[in-house]
């Protein structure tokens, strides 16, 4: 019998997981379990669909603007251009938020935010400067959830996008503070692009081991930027292979189950089981910040481009797999998110006639795809004829990506093992492995 | 004097009250000049074995639902090291949206049993309902909503964590809070036990809408309506929960337009908050008639889960799912 | 073996079905005992929330008994009860409880004999429901 080894609960996770490492035999068995399962057949199914926005925050808040824009396609119904304006500008600064304390996550690793600054016992080493960094970065990430919750109602859980729109407008004393809100938003992410970068990502120490760290290369799927809305992969070489539309996303993409995990593993169709094992990496696939900046496009935003062409001076031109890469991918995003929010947050473009559109049928089935901070999400619901969900089939492409995870977390051990890292170190190791996917 | 001791732990729920706690610490004002972290896995990376080493927590923040045999375990776990224990979060006080799940068929069990053990790892094994977390182990107060409002757990936070003489828990304006806590957070000691930290009053009293005792004819599905934006969504015919749902939101969901379903649990005074809300939705119909009342009531769609979006498993005077199983006590980790 | 005997918490209004499960006492109708009635001033006041917590301690069946349509000794109160009642009957069935468990019967004060009726027909409806157990305990009586 071998020894297991758990590493659990793991920082930073969204939804309960841990690690088991088997490690006697001749080979090391490092196994990524999601430990509670999460339920949402049962919770969602009988449900009136258009409460569906608001209970699928639960899965986090992007999921919110993925159902209403699902539900626009279900009651058939063409959102006023302000509501997609509304939308989209909540969705960037959700992106700005999610990056934003993801990285700060990262910094957390280096120093514990919340040992007493003043305090004799402070346990971890000599950054103190990243203090004051932490207390910028929390200044700038409430800014962002007040301008969320300007747009959206609440900056965890939103609750103003509804089929068709948006259930009111901004009122008309917030739009200078929108505005005031986006341009903190775009100096402070450059400067701390640049203090990321800079410093650490580049020349620490912290810096060299996240270039080790790299799941190997693998596809990608993002999705394209133009006017079809379709879901692209591309290969290991940033090639794009193929091409399908968000309701064909459950044919191409295979999800099977393990008796250890209570969530699935998803991988491309037909790589079935055999891409837990497989060295290479065939078969699974990248979402989120890398996998979009891995297909090469250039950012619509200016500083945004000035940033992606500094990930390119100091790693090379795309695609990128290893861990720094993932970490300067949410940098350049983070950048760009900003930018558009300067954009969106303007009064002309939130304004109009009408914010919904009152749906006068109810379809029987539809599906929508957003880009979500963390990745491509997919929503398809089918109802019955008074709109209560019969089925619901969701992919979050990030949060169901437990087959990389299982990989990352393979990568984190060996490395471990091989750096002969004690347990703590491990465990950091992997939680750091696994925040940017 | 020395530190107190502050434990956060989410069971089964979501990352959002995790960080809510976060953004109070950074966003309103450090909690660690009265308190250590000694276990925070979300945020610190504390593992199970950190407590070992803690004697006593004096607060533990603990969110999210009962789901998991692993869940119960770290319940009863920080319980037995716990001085005060707060709910914070629907899923943790009321069992929240996951406690919906107790009202879908029950499930096809053993999950868990499925792994071949000694190869690989085992699962926490599902119960066969989800629980609230004050149905596992005594709870001394509650934070409620999803996610609490920030002022609320920080009012929590003052209250039970901070010393008496701190200036900033003075200089608080607990204005909504029931006055017996707002009190106690003033002159400095614990609040009764099993105290909520929120209003007591319904969410109307605090809603911006305006009540116009107005009666409607046909109900709307939230999606089939543009509500007026100044008039009581209820009366507009859209089923919104206020009436039945205790205070402290600030009727924020129904500012932003959309009906209230029910965070905050129901209000103090209300036996059960579906009864309520029947009692209150049925005051407005316009009619005398049986068949038109009839029609009526049948407008409204999927009461149960309506009613009790956030509540069923704690709060409905009828609860409904799948009886406690023996294995539910059982140490399956 | 013992035969199950249902529970029924009755409200009667104290104008017209209280007056009329009097009658029905006097006239020596024959009525099954298993109803336990609460006066109540106009069964305009019976919330939902009684009929609940009635079905929540264990009652089998809840009736509540009013005036004919306007006849109420209140003007409307007896209109209000018919406003819930149907609601309040989605509501209980969604929380699985039996339809024949709740009913609402316009009884007038001379209608003595229909009193003793409609209790004789709902003790026998729920006597074939069989014991009303919230579902949540009712695996558990199946399972032991």
């Amino acid at each position: 019998m071998m020894q297991a080894t758990f590493f659990e609960p793991l920082r930073w996770r969204e939804h309960p997981a841990r690690v088991a490492v088997y490690n006697g035999g001749e080979e090391l068995k490092v196994y990524y379990q999601v430990t509670a399962p999460r339920d949402l057949g049962a919770i969602c199914k009988g449900r009136p669909v258009e409460e569906l926005p608001r209970i699928l925050t639960l899965l986090g808040p992007a999921h919110h603007i993925a159902s209403a824009v699902t539900l626009d396609r279900l009651f058939n119904v063409e959102p006023p251009p302000p509501a997609v304006n509304m939308r989209q500008a909540l969705l960037q600064t959700l992106v700005f938020s999610h990056h934003l304390r993801k990285l700060f996550f990262f910094l957390t690793s280096l120093e514990d935010p919340l040992a007493d600054r003043h305090s004799a016992v402070r346990t971890l080493g000599p950054p103190r400067f990243l203090r004051h960094v932490f207390d910028e970065v929390m200044q700038c990430l409430s800014l962002a959830q007040e301008a969320a919750v300007i747009l959206g109602g609440r900056a965890e859980h939103p609750l103003t996008a509804a089929a068709g729109g948006v259930s009111r407008y901004v009122k008309p004393q917030s739009y200078n503070r929108l505005a005031e809100i986006g341009d903190t938003c775009v100096i402070f992410a450059v400067k701390f692009a640049e203090f990321c970068g800079g410093t650490l990502l580049n020349a620490s120490e912290a810096g060299e081991a996240l270039n080790e760290v790299s799941p190997g290369p693998m596809s990608s799927m993002s999705m394209s930027d133009d006017a079809d809305a379709a879901i692209v992969v591309s290969d290991r070489t940033g090639k794009e292979i193929d091409r399908f539309t968000p309701a064909d996303v459950f044919d191409k993409v295979e999800l099977f189950h393990e008796p250890w995990s209570y969530e699935p593993f998803a991988c491309l169709k037909g790589k079935g089981r055999n891409v837990l094992a497989a060295a290479d990496g065939d078969g699974l696939y990248f979402v989120g910040p890398l996998a979009r900046l891995n297909r090469g496009l250039e950012p619509s935003t200016p500083k945004a481009e000035e940033e992606r062409g500094r990930f390119i001076e100091s790693l090379g031109p795309p695609p990128h797999f290893s861990l720094a890469a993932a970490y300067r991918a949410l940098l350049v995003e983070l950048i760009q998110s900003a930018e558009q929010m300067t954009v969106l947050y303007d009064q002309e473009k939130l304004t109009g006639p009408a914010v919904r559109t009152i749906p006068q049928a109810i379809g029987q089935q539809a599906g929508a795809a957003i880009e979500s901070p963390q990745g491509l999400i997919v929503h398809r619901y089918r109802v019955d004829e008074r709109g209560m969900v019969q089925e619901l089939d969701i992919l979050d492409t990030a949060a169901q990506n437990n087959a990389l995870h299982c990989r990352i977390a393979r990568r984190a051990v060996e490395l471990s093992k091989y750096g002969n890292r004690t347990r703590e170190e491990t465990k950091k190791n992997i939680e750091a492995s696994l925040l940017p996917f | 004097m020395a530190k107190k001791k502050l434990a956060v732990f989410t069971a089964t729920g979501c990352s959002a009250c995790e960080n809510s706690v976060l953004d109070v610490h950074f966003q309103i004002s450090p909690v660690t000049p009265w308190a250590d972290i000694a276990f925070w896995p979300y945020v610190t990376g504390s593992q199970w074995q950190d407590l070992d080493h803690v004697d006593r927590i004096d607060l533990c923040m603990f969110a999210g639902a009962v789901r998991t045999a692993a869940d119960r375990k770290a319940a009863l776990k920080l319980r037995e090291k716990t001085r005060i224990m707060l709910a914070v979060g629907a899923c943790s006080a009321f069992g929240g949206m996951p406690g919906l799940v107790n009202l879908a068929a029950v499930r096809d069990e053993g999950n868990s049993a499925g792994a071949d053990e000694g190869i690989d790892p085992a699962l926490p094994g599902t119960e066969s309902r989800v629980s609230a977390l004050s149905q596992i182990v005594d709870v001394d107060y509650v934070v409620p909503g999803c996610p609490p409002p920030k002022n609320l757990l920080w009012s929590a936070i003052q209250a039970l964590l901070c010393p008496g003489e701190c200036t900033s828990r003075i200089s608080y304006a607990a204005s909504r809070l029931p006055e017996r806590i707002s009190q106690c957070i003033t002159s400095g000691i614990l609040p009764p036990k099993g105290g909520t930290f929120a209003g007591e009053k319904a969410v109307c009293a605090s809603c911006s809408r305006v009540k116009e005792e107005k009666k409607f004819r046909s109900a709307f599905r939230p999606y089939a309506i543009d509500p007026d934006p100044g008039r009581c969504l209820l009366e507009q015919g859209v089923l919104c929960q206020g009436i039945a749902t205790r205070e402290g939101c600030g009727g924020l969901c129904t500012a932003a337009g959309a009906p209230c379903r029910g965070c905050f649990g129901k209000a103090e005074a209300v036996y059960d908050p579906g009864a309520k809300m029947v009692s209150a939705v049925t005051s407005t119909f316009d009619s005398a008639n049986a068949d038109e009342i009839e029609a009526m009531s049948n407008e409204f769609v999927d009461l149960a889960g309506t009613l009790y979006r956030y509540t069923m498993a704690a709060q409905c005077a009828l609860p409904v799912g799948p009886a406690k199983d023996e294995n539910d006590a059982g140490d399956v980790l | 073996m013992n035969r199950f005997e249902p529970r029924i918490i009755a409200f009667l209004c104290n104008w017209c079905s209280y007056v009329a499960a009097d009658a029905a006492g006097v006239a020596r109708l024959t009525q099954l005992p298993n109803v336990r009635v609460i006066r109540v001033n106009c069964s305009g006041m019976v919330d939902p929330s009684y009929v609940m917590k009635a079905f929540a301690d264990g009652a089998d069946g809840v009736l509540i008994g009013g005036c004919h349509p306007g006849d109420c000794h209140y003007i409307s109160g007896n209109i209000k009860t018919l406003r819930r009642s149907f609601l309040l009957k989605s509501l209980l069935r969604e929380l699985g409880v039996e339809d024949g468990r709740f009913r609402l019967e316009w009884i007038a004060a001379s209608e003595g004999p229909r009193y003793a009726k409609v209790v004789n027909e709902m003790v026998e409806e729920i006597r074939s429901l069989g014991p009303y157990v919230p579902p949540q305990r009712r695996s558990a009586k199946g399972a032991a």
